[in-house]
């Protein structure tokens, strides 16, 4: 066998074992079941940690209501576009005494919904 | 230099005759002598305690209470020579412009002139207070911090202002005027301070249009009155604290049936103190710890000792409806998961790094509202010399907590919007805030100050309405409070009151 051959060979196989990693594994990235929600869901990095304090949002809509809304938020400019319009405008919102920017709380009670 | 004069040493029933007589030895009543010292005024200054610490003087200070639960009557001031800078903390912060305005929205507030007018009057008072060089909101801004950097905050309704802090020579902080002053008051040839003298009563002539004598007594070793004496000014300065000038005027009312000055049935009410509710928030800042002079004292080199506070704006106070407030920075707190998960998850959506986010305690010194029910009011019940006790009706209202906590929710907004931190608010009832509540022991507004004399008891000069020679000096003439604390601001109103004594005695 060629080296060049061998050398390929080696990054392939180490390629599909990271590729593997990194789909089955939350070795990389953590995996969540699969949500009708996904498309909104996907813009947080840590869903735990945004479900831990979205369990605190008093009195949020169903899941389906949250995640409307939040398309309709995140649709113009993105999850920092979002927030940032939020904090502009005042549309902040108490968790737990928490002040965060209203698309914040929302996200974080989807994430604990589902 | 001569020696402070003893009331227990005067012959029995002594008449005094000066030219002005102050009636109260604390920050007031020895800025007030120090002011006319050199003058032609022969001015006696009249002080219930001696030169120290006496618990048979204290006692005279005992009262009673009702309503919202409230520090002892005799526990938040010192009856002897300086009065409360004997145990004050030494905080300083001149008053905003916006405290001085009367609000369309809240009843009762506004004083009868503007900042403007006190403003000559403060450069003598900080160094009467000894808080070094006039800098406060001056080091404002990152580039002229005192050390560190001053932690950004979007542009909105709060910003970081600054306190400056009292300091006595050598060890001894704060300033006490008590020992601060005792040679000035010694060396001036026309000031005579009296110790051990009670004033018991203001004497007004049949007509009630001016005061002709004052009854004094010292307190006996058999622990009722002993010596007596009569103090016949042509002036009379009223300062002997936020309390005790109400109880003088109340106690007073052989000619005036409902007391001196209370005519309107304004005095006593309008008490207030600052809340400084501890724990009210959590503060997390994004980046780690905080510039040390937001959670300490810091000393500059040229001797000022300065601390961060956050304060709101006048825009703010006006557009929110919010009154005065100073949160300062406090002790670190370990958050729990669900802090923690907050702070994560908040950070993230803001696209910023909070690996290394540290959070801290807020504490705050508040304005209440001016409430004319919040009162003092004389009881049946008497001290050594027979004065009828004070009984205090203490109240905050839910909107006081209401319009601070629109203050917290901005600054929270800000932090955000600056992506430099996020903040928690920790009250949720009234129960949560009383849990945590201290008090500034600033003792306010119940001799208030106005032009009408159907809303206050001083005009804007301090003299009181129908009478004319007696003034009331202190921060029982504020006609609304602001969160800075009192005695810097006092002392300039004083100040001020000192010119136009000099100008109407003249």
């Amino acid at each position: 066998m060629k080296r060049r051959t061998l050398i390929a060979g080696v990054a392939a196989a180490g390629a599909a074992v990271a590729a593997g990693l990194y789909r089955f594994t939350d070795l990389f990235v953590k995996h969540y079941p699969p949500t009708p929600y996904d498309d909104v869901l996907s813009v947080l990095v840590d869903r735990e940690e945004a479900a831990r304090f979205g369990a605190l949002v008093r009195a949020a809509p169903a899941p389906g209501a949250l995640a409307a809304k939040l398309r309709a938020a995140l649709k113009p400019h993105g999850l920092a576009g979002a927030v940032g319009a939020d904090i502009a405008a005042g549309r902040l919102t108490e968790v737990d005494g928490w002040v965060v920017p209203q698309s914040v709380a929302l996200l974080s009670a989807l994430a604990a919904k589902v | 230099m001569t020696a402070f004069l003893d009331a227990r040493a005067l012959p029995s029933d002594t008449v005094l005759e000066p030219d002005i007589a102050i009636i109260g030895g604390g920050p007031a009543g020895i800025s007030l002598a120090l002011a006319l010292a050199n003058t032609k005024l022969n001015v006696l200054l009249l002080e219930s305690g001696g030169q120290n610490f006496d618990p048979a003087n204290q006692k005279m200070y005992g009262g009673s209470q009702s309503g919202l639960s409230y520090i002892a009557l005799d526990a938040g001031r010192l009856r002897f020579l300086g009065g409360g800078t004997n145990h004050w903390g030494g905080w300083c912060r001149p008053m905003d412009e916006v405290d001085f305005e009367a609000k369309p929205w809240l009843p009762h507030s506004g004083w009868p002139f503007p900042r403007k007018a006190l403003e000559p009057y403060y450069p003598r008072a900080q160094a009467l207070v000894e808080a070094g060089p006039w800098i406060y909101d001056q080091k404002g801004d990152a580039e002229n911090a005192p050390e560190g950097s001053v932690l950004p905050l979007s542009k909105g309704g709060l910003y970081t202002s600054w306190f400056q802090f009292s300091k006595m020579r050598g060890d001894v902080l704060p300033t006490q005027f008590g020992k601060r002053y005792e040679a000035d008051l010694k060396r001036a040839p026309n000031i005579k301070p009296l110790l051990h003298a009670n004033i018991t009563a203001i004497r007004l002539s049949p007509d009630a249009k001016r005061v002709e004598k004052l009854e004094g007594a010292t307190l006996g070793s058999n622990g009722g009155a002993g010596k007596r004496f009569t103090v016949k000014p042509r002036f009379v300065v009223l300062a002997a604290g936020g309390m005790e000038n109400a109880r003088l005027l109340l106690v007073s009312n052989d000619v005036m049936k409902t007391g001196v000055g209370n005519q309107n049935d304004l005095v006593g009410r309008f008490f207030a103190d600052n809340p400084v509710p501890r724990d009210v928030a959590t503060v997390v800042s994004f980046a780690g710890p905080l510039a040390p002079f937001y959670g300490s004292n810091q000393t500059l080199d040229d001797g000022a000792i300065m601390r961060a506070t956050f304060a709101p704006t006048a825009a703010f106070c006006r557009s929110a409806r919010v009154l005065g407030s100073l949160s300062t920075i406090e002790q670190p707190v370990e958050l729990d998961e669900t802090g923690k998960a907050a702070v994560i998850t908040t950070a993230i959506a803001l696209g910023v790094d909070a690996s290394n986010a540290k959070a801290r305690s807020l504490g705050c010194g508040m304005e209440l509202a001016p409430d004319p029910d919040r009162r003092l009011v004389l009881t049946g019940e008497k001290d050594a010399l027979d004065l009828p006790r004070l009984k205090l009706n203490m109240r905050i209202s839910d909107e006081d907590f209401a319009r601070y906590r629109r203050t917290l929710v901005e600054l929270g907004r800000q932090l955000l919007a600056s992506r430099t931190g996020m903040l928690r608010i920790d009250k949720k009832t009234r129960d949560d805030w009383m849990k945590t509540m201290d008090w500034g022991h600033h003792h306010l507004g119940t001799t208030r100050m106005h032009i009408d004399p159907k809303q206050g008891v001083v005009d804007a000069d301090g003299l009181v309405h129908g009478l004319g020679n007696l003034y009331i000096a202190g921060s029982s003439t504020f006609p609304s409070y602001s969160a800075s604390n009192p005695t810097l601001n006092l002392i300039a109103l004083t100040l001020r009151l000192a010119d136009h004594l000099k100008k109407v005695m003249a």
